[in-house]
């Protein structure tokens, strides 16, 4: 009886995914637009404010937003896989930006205004941006030197927060500070006195904000963890979770460009045949191939590491296995793309280079392979140790 | 646990979840395994491994895959699978599988029904043991022109050729193999599928010495060697099909990442012995290829999966061999590298008071990219059948 449960429950899971894919899918199909993408570039927010609504429509902001607070309630397996989608026709800002959110505050149940900011971005009406990088950037959220001070009942931060995804349109922060032993999650509004936003340009042109933050007054109530509580831990499980979806997105980014390139040396003719029909270039598209399909499996293996109930430090370094794959993965991709292309893949009129700078920033953000790497071996060692 | 006196084939091992099942496997093989020959470096001769590959036979615990009426555990894919990992996790040695993984499906799926009657039993008793005679001088990754001729005589075929790179052809007693019946025809079309005794004139086996010291390849000379026609599996021609057919399997298998993970463990012991692992750029590459080991058993795990469930793959599994074979190559090359000086140094050497051969992994890892199909031939197949690239 519960087998045959589960299994009905598997199976609209698989159903569920397929129409979520397939409806990305869709959207793709109608909705990428390079043009429009170049026309974007250098400009705020960075989106198209159209297309935020439309996701609001469909309820992909709110996809990982639990029901109770207006979301669908689903998954990471389901925002990869909207994500790779998405990535396919370079169509998932602000979505990236928003899943960091969404999962630090799903991570801070206990903050009492979790649930008002959940259900707000699920509608596209208010979204927040998370804030915990400083100085040259890194993936150790507690190296932060942002101080918070108490005050009062609340808390006084001074610091400058950089990197930011998603701040150019969000009405508000998640911002990481420490007092002299721990570190602290807190929730400024973007008109917040003595806050004040500038943006530095991402390798795809779109913005990625620097907040400075001078003696910005918070109130109790918008404390959502005080420096010492679960604040940090969450933080942390929310940038492994969401390297995982920038990994299915990068996927996505190697899929469709790979795809594009095959195309090109099925049809470019030299020397009187397609050339596709040599076996240098053959062989270099295999490997190609082979590098996709390991991001495809990788990325697998990490949605599974990251359900429910496996333990942290599993989880913790299969993420980073994930992105560090993907990151290398991608930028080895789209190197040979252009290559692949030829004179043409060098223009900024064809659309490899657009696909190539979205590697770029997927693969610096929340750690390129290099930063992974390194943290896959210290937490190597701390499980030789524990 | 499984009693001698009532054969474990009879046992309805699906019946079981595969958990339970490969705590059943577990057990059984750590029971059984004969200490001295867990873990061995090298492939064993049929005399040292032949007691343990009755000890299999004697308690329905040898082939995993065949059917129950057919003297196998009848195992379904994915416990077929957890035999297989379990078995390889308990050090056993390596026997004269070729009868096993090869000739005996083909012959449960294409053979008559007296094929069957007369050779599946004596490979179960051990009294038959089989290499495959694929690989001739002149066709290696080009198979298909292979030039061994069968010819027919009244109701035999005599056939006259050379097979090269053929496993442990000293210690069997029949091969199967593929052999040229028609000269007229597109290459692949003129190919049968024959079984052939080796005990009689005309049959030379000469071992080959590797580049690891180790004698397990042979060349096999075929002088007017005969066999009855009875003994062709499948149609007059229709060889190169019987042996396509084969290959499901062994593509997944060549992908998994055992190698790998053993070559690494070796690695991490020379590390050990040696306080490596304080040099922070051996540190870099070994963080580097130990994230690659993983991401193969990622890749394998995938593949298993859809044969697990029951599902089908096609050529993208050519993935998986190039993937698995190339990083256990780099691990080998990493050792050799760290070892600076006793990297230069042949046989088993100390190392801190551990005696490691340092060597051995690098140059046997050399043969996997190389058989069952080159990483050159994988890609040609990707870049063909899955990436559509013209010819």
């Amino acid at each position: 009886m519960s087998t045959q449960a589960s299994s009905t429950m598997a199976d609209s899971d698989a159903e569920q995914l397929t129409m979520l894919r397939e409806s990305a899918m869709d959207v793709v199909q109608r909705g990428a637009n390079m043009k429009h993408l170049r026309e974007r570039r250098g400009t705020l927010p960075g989106y198209d404010p159209a297309y935020l609504r439309q996701m609001a429509e469909l309820g992909w902001l709110g996809l990982l937003v639990p029901e109770a607070h207006g979301g669908l309630g689903l998954g990471l397996t389901e925002m990869a896989a909207l994500l790779q989608e998405l990535g396919k026709g370079l169509m998932a800002d602000p979505l990236p930006a928003v899943a960091l959110a969404t999962r630090v505050l799903v991570h801070c149940p206990q903050w009492a205004g979790a649930g008002g900011h959940l259900a707000a971005l699920a509608r596209g009406e208010a979204l927040p941006a998370v804030a915990w990088q400083e100085g040259l950037g890194g993936i150790d959220p507690a190296a932060i030197s942002t101080a918070a001070k108490p005050e009062g009942t609340g808390w006084r931060l001074s610091g400058r927060k950089r990197f930011v995804v998603g701040a150019a349109g969000a009405a508000g922060f998640i911002v990481s500070a420490r007092n002299a032993d721990a570190c602290g999650l807190f929730w400024i509004s973007k008109d917040a006195p003595g806050l004040s936003l500038e943006h530095e340009w991402r390798a795809d042109q779109t913005p990625i904000g620097v907040l400075a933050l001078d003696g910005v007054a918070v109130a109790a109530a918008d404390v959502i963890s005080a420096p010492g509580g679960h604040g940090l831990q969450g933080l942390q499980r929310a940038i492994d979770e969401t390297a995982v979806l920038a990994s299915a997105e990068m996927l996505g980014v190697m899929e469709a460009s790979l795809q594009m390139t095959l195309a090109y040396l099925r049809t470019r003719v030299q020397f009187g045949q397609p050339i596709g029909s040599f076996q240098a270039l053959q062989h270099k598209a295999a490997d190609l191939y082979v590098q996709q399909e390991l991001v495809r499996a990788v990325l697998q293996d990490a949605l599974r590491g990251l359900a429910p109930g496996q333990d942290a430090l599993t989880a913790a370094s299969v993420a980073s296995r994930c992105k560090a794959r993907a990151s290398d993965a991608g930028l080895r991709t789209l190197r040979e793309v252009i290559q692949l292309h030829g004179a043409i893949g060098y223009t900024d009129e064809h659309d490899a280079g657009l696909y190539l700078k979205r590697a770029l920033a997927l693969s610096a953000w929340l750690g390129n392979a290099s930063a992974h790497r390194a943290r896959f071996a210290a937490l190597q060692e701390q499980s030789a140790t524990s | 646990m499984t009693d001698p006196t009532s054969p474990g084939s009879q046992r309805d091992w699906n019946a079981l979840s595969d958990d339970e099942f490969r705590q059943e496997a577990a057990s059984f093989f750590a029971q059984q395994v004969p200490a001295h020959l867990k873990f061995l470096s090298r492939r064993p001769r049929w005399a040292e491994v032949r007691d343990w590959y009755l000890t299999l036979s004697r308690h329905g615990w040898l082939v995993p895959a065949w059917p129950v009426e057919h003297g196998g555990m009848g195992l379904s894919q994915s416990k077929a699978l957890v035999y297989v990992e379990e078995l390889e996790r308990s050090g056993a040695p390596r026997v004269m599988d070729q009868g096993l993984m090869n000739l005996g499906p083909v012959l449960i799926a294409r053979g008559t029904e007296e094929q069957r009657r007369r050779f599946l039993p004596k490979i179960l008793s051990g009294e038959h043991t089989w290499c495959q005679g694929y690989s001739e001088p002149n066709a290696g990754s080009d198979l298909a022109s292979l030039r061994t001729e069968a010819r027919i005589e009244g109701d035999e075929f005599v056939i006259n050729g050379q097979k090269i790179w053929t496993s442990v052809a000293f210690d069997a007693t029949h091969m199967f193999a593929l052999v040229r019946t028609d000269k007229s025809v597109k290459k692949q079309a003129g190919i049968s599928f024959v079984m052939i005794d080796m005990k009689q004139p005309g049959v030379t086996v000469r071992p080959i010495r590797n580049i690891a010291g180790h004698e397990e390849l042979c060349e096999v000379f075929l002088d007017d060697v005969r066999t009855p026609l009875v003994n062709l599996v499948g149609e007059l021609n229709g060889g190169w099909q019987v042996a396509k057919a084969l290959l499901g399997f062994e593509r997944v298998w060549s992908g998994s990442p055992r190698q790998s993970t053993l070559a690494l463990l070796r690695l991490q012991r020379f590390a050990q012995a040696t306080g490596k692992m304080a040099d922070p750029v051996f540190r870099d590459r070994y963080t580097q290829i130990t994230m690659d080991v993983l991401d193969a058993a990622s890749a394998y795990e995938r593949f298993a999966q859809i044969m697990r469930t029951g599902g089908s793959f096609g050529f993208e599994v050519s993935m998986l061999k190039i993937w698995a074979t190339e990083t256990c190559q780099r691990v080998t090359e990493l050792l050799v590298e760290a070892a600076g000086d006793l990297g230069g140094l042949s046989g088993e050497v100390d190392v801190e008071g551990d005696s490691m051969d340092i060597l051995y992994p690098f140059l046997d890892c050399r043969a996997f990219t190389i058989y069952g199909g080159s990483s050159q031939v994988q890609r040609n197949i990707l870049a063909k059948n899955v990436l559509d690239l013209p010819s």
